[in-house]
């Protein structure tokens, strides 16, 4: 279980001559969970569409070991990347607007497989109807289009369609920030349950603090596109090395409701 | 679940009686149902319809050609389609009463008056003028014609030719104006401004500037150039087309615009990026993720545009410099009612610019509905 599924290495990402991400190194271990944290706007989101070549980082490489070795994906032509999309996918923040609201939930499912090449339209139809299975939803939602479920469904479809083709690696982009508490806590569970099921890694970028030491076992902590502080969740949360670190840790509010919220002076820590 | 269902305000009727249903149906038919709730657009779009099955089946429709000249009435008013005589008796065969002619003494002018003893009965699919229907078929019935006499509904102008054909004639060529720019409108501006938004770059500044320039340009100065610059010699049908090339030359860059912020839009949309990895390759991306969410948007752009269209066909043949006679048009035939003698003594005349009225609000009031109905889920950034 310590074998290597990604390395980054220096990865810088600027936009307009503003930097978002800056020389960014890190592995992470197969079927383990790394959490990307830090405020808006530190280059969180950056960072995990640069390692899925959503974007095309300036420097740095990305290597990922595939079904057939390691292949480095920055030198990548888009054309050659396509049998790679097979193996890692993204879960989206926005459960609203990553549903192409004029496909039904079954087009959205089988998108995928059709992509790459599954012209079987029984065999399509069976890997959708097992995808919908695994994230708990009818099977009478096949038909439907997005506008007619909730956020938390719809996160489920959009899970489903990350999944459908079985990847091993699975970037979440803040996925669940943008449901309920409720809801946030059932699509955290499905997740880690899919994980064990089938064996995913993820890279699980968030800003909930809360969230990540209950997902993760290891953890990034990003400020102005730079990493500050990484390591393992026991280390990072009980005994954080960076003031930024504990900066963001001191803003988690306690479940005790008479623990007041305590943040830290960012002037006083020098930030 | 309710929370999810993005209608907007002004449709909690369907919102609750049929969930269950509402869920499963297309976005096509989302639209539709938000459409028929506009019930002036509804009324404007089977106004244009009926207007333009008329304007098709012009030739049957009207009772007579646009060029036959009735001598015994030159200037007539419209007539009454009468079912009661003038003793108040009811016939169930609809009639009109014939005029008696005679030229006022002081004005010189032709005035008439209805004479009970010309009763013309109205006889339906009668044998008539014979035409050509759209160079297709021989055919000699009419809808209507007066038996034994002759029908003016609309009047009849200074050379005796009856309006009601003119009007329903001159339609086909001002409707048809509109739709024929209309396909060459959205062909460029769906291309121009695709390919600004998709590739960017150096082909996005120069469509922009394309576009500013033509925008910054008064239209009306330079239609009359550009009309003006077509050859004399050319045949009614050739100049037809150039009329229109003319006007959709500038009526792309506003669909163009619109369709380029659309690419910007939904490029960074979620489930765009969501499509790009998967792998779909990017006229899949193009063709299935992007057009079907901006296309309903650029229809109503472009119904928008044909009331433009048909405004600026009018305006150029009012001027003299678009379609000119024997080619009959709402334009052609309001230049004949240019000046204000007629507004005085034959105010008929002016019934084609009634109809311009017409069908360029029932355009708008249409376009309006499309807009409103073409995005059910309101996404993809603003309208």
């Amino acid at each position: 279980m310590t074998e290597s599924l990604l390395e980054v290495r220096g990865l810088s990402k600027s936009f307009d001559g503003v930097p978002a991400v800056e020389d960014v190194s890190f592995d992470l271990q197969r079927a383990g969970t790394l959490g990307v944290v830090g405020e808006s706007g530190s280059g969180k989101t950056t960072l995990a569409r640069c390692i899925l070549r959503a974007i095309d980082p300036d420097v740095g490489t990305v290597r990922f070991n595939s079904e057939n070795g390691w292949t480095d994906l920055h030198d990548m032509k888009a054309r050659d990347l396509v049998p790679l999309r097979r193996e890692m996918q993204m879960i989206f923040q926005d459960p609203f607007s990553s549903l192409n609201p004029r496909m039904t939930v079954r087009q959205i499912i089988e998108e995928p497989l059709l992509v790459h090449g599954q012209r079987n339209r029984a065999k399509r139809l069976d890997e959708a109807i097992h995808m919908l299975e695994l994230v708990q939803l009818e099977r009478d939602s096949l038909t439907r289009y997005p506008h007619a479920f909730s956020g938390g469904q719809r996160q489920r479809i959009g899970i489903a369609r990350a999944l459908v083709l079985r990847p091993t690696f699975v970037v979440c982009d803040e996925s669940v920030s943008a449901l309920d508490v409720s809801v946030q806590a059932q699509i955290i569970n499905l997740l880690e349950d899919l994980q064990k099921e089938l064996g995913l890694t993820y890279l699980f970028v968030a800003h909930d603090l809360a969230v990540v030491r209950h997902i993760c076992d290891r953890v990034l902590v990003m400020h102005h596109g730079r990493v500050v502080e990484t390591g393992s969740v026991e280390d990072v949360f009980e005994r954080p090395q960076q003031n930024y670190t504990k900066l963001l840790l001191s803003a988690i509010p306690s479940p005790d409701p008479d623990v007041p919220l305590r943040p830290l002076d960012r002037q006083a820590l020098g930030l | 679940m309710s929370e999810a269902i993005a209608l907007p305000a002004g449709a909690p009727a369907v919102q609750a009686a049929d969930e269950q249903q509402l869920a499963t149906i297309t976005p096509r038919e989302l639209t539709w149902r938000r459409f028929k709730r506009h019930r002036l657009a509804l009324a404007s779009g089977c106004f244009l319809g009926v207007l333009y099955l008329i304007a098709a089946l012009c030739e049957f429709i009207s009772p007579y050609k646009p060029e036959t000249r009735n001598v015994a009435a030159i200037n007539a008013p419209p007539m009454l389609v009468r079912f009661f005589d003038l003793d108040g008796r009811f016939h169930l065969r609809p009639f009109v009463y014939g005029y008696d002619m005679a030229v006022n003494p002081d004005t010189w002018m032709r005035e008439y008056t209805v004479n009970p003893s010309k009763r013309y009965p109205l006889e339906f699919f009668a044998k008539g003028d014979p035409y050509h229907f759209w160079n297709l078929a021989r055919g000699e019935r009419h809808l209507f014609l007066a038996k034994g006499g002759y029908v003016h509904v609309f009047g009849t102008d200074q050379l005796g030719r009856d309006m009601f054909s003119r009007v329903f004639y001159g339609a086909r060529i001002s409707l048809s104006i509109g739709l024929v720019g209309l396909v060459m409108t959205f062909v460029l501006g769906i291309v121009l401004g695709g390919l600004a938004g998709y590739i960017g770059g150096w082909v996005d500044r120069a469509v922009q500037r394309l576009t500013a320039v033509l925008l910054s340009i008064p239209q009306l100065p330079l239609w009359m150039a550009l009309t003006a610059a077509l050859p004399p010699a050319w045949s009614p049908l050739r100049v037809y087309f150039g009329v229109t090339i003319i006007l959709s030359l500038f009526g792309w860059t506003i669909l163009a615009r619109q369709v380029r912020g659309r690419f910007l839009a939904l490029r960074v949309e979620e489930f765009v990026v969501a499509a790009r990895l998967i792998g779909a390759r990017k006229m899949r991306v193009i063709l299935r993720h992007m057009l079907p969410n901006f296309l309903s948007h650029t229809i109503t752009t472009a119904t928008l545009a044909v009331p433009a269209m048909i405004i600026g066909e009018t305006s150029l043949s009012f001027l003299g410099i678009g379609l000119r006679p024997p080619v009959v048009s709402w334009g052609v035939l309001l230049q004949q009612a240019q000046n204000y003698q007629v507004i005085v003594m034959t105010p008929w005349l002016m019934i084609p610019g009634l109809f311009v009225v017409l069908a360029v609000m029932a355009f708008n009031l249409f376009g309006d509905g499309l807009r409103d109905a073409a995005d059910p889920y309101n996404t993809g950034g603003q309208g």
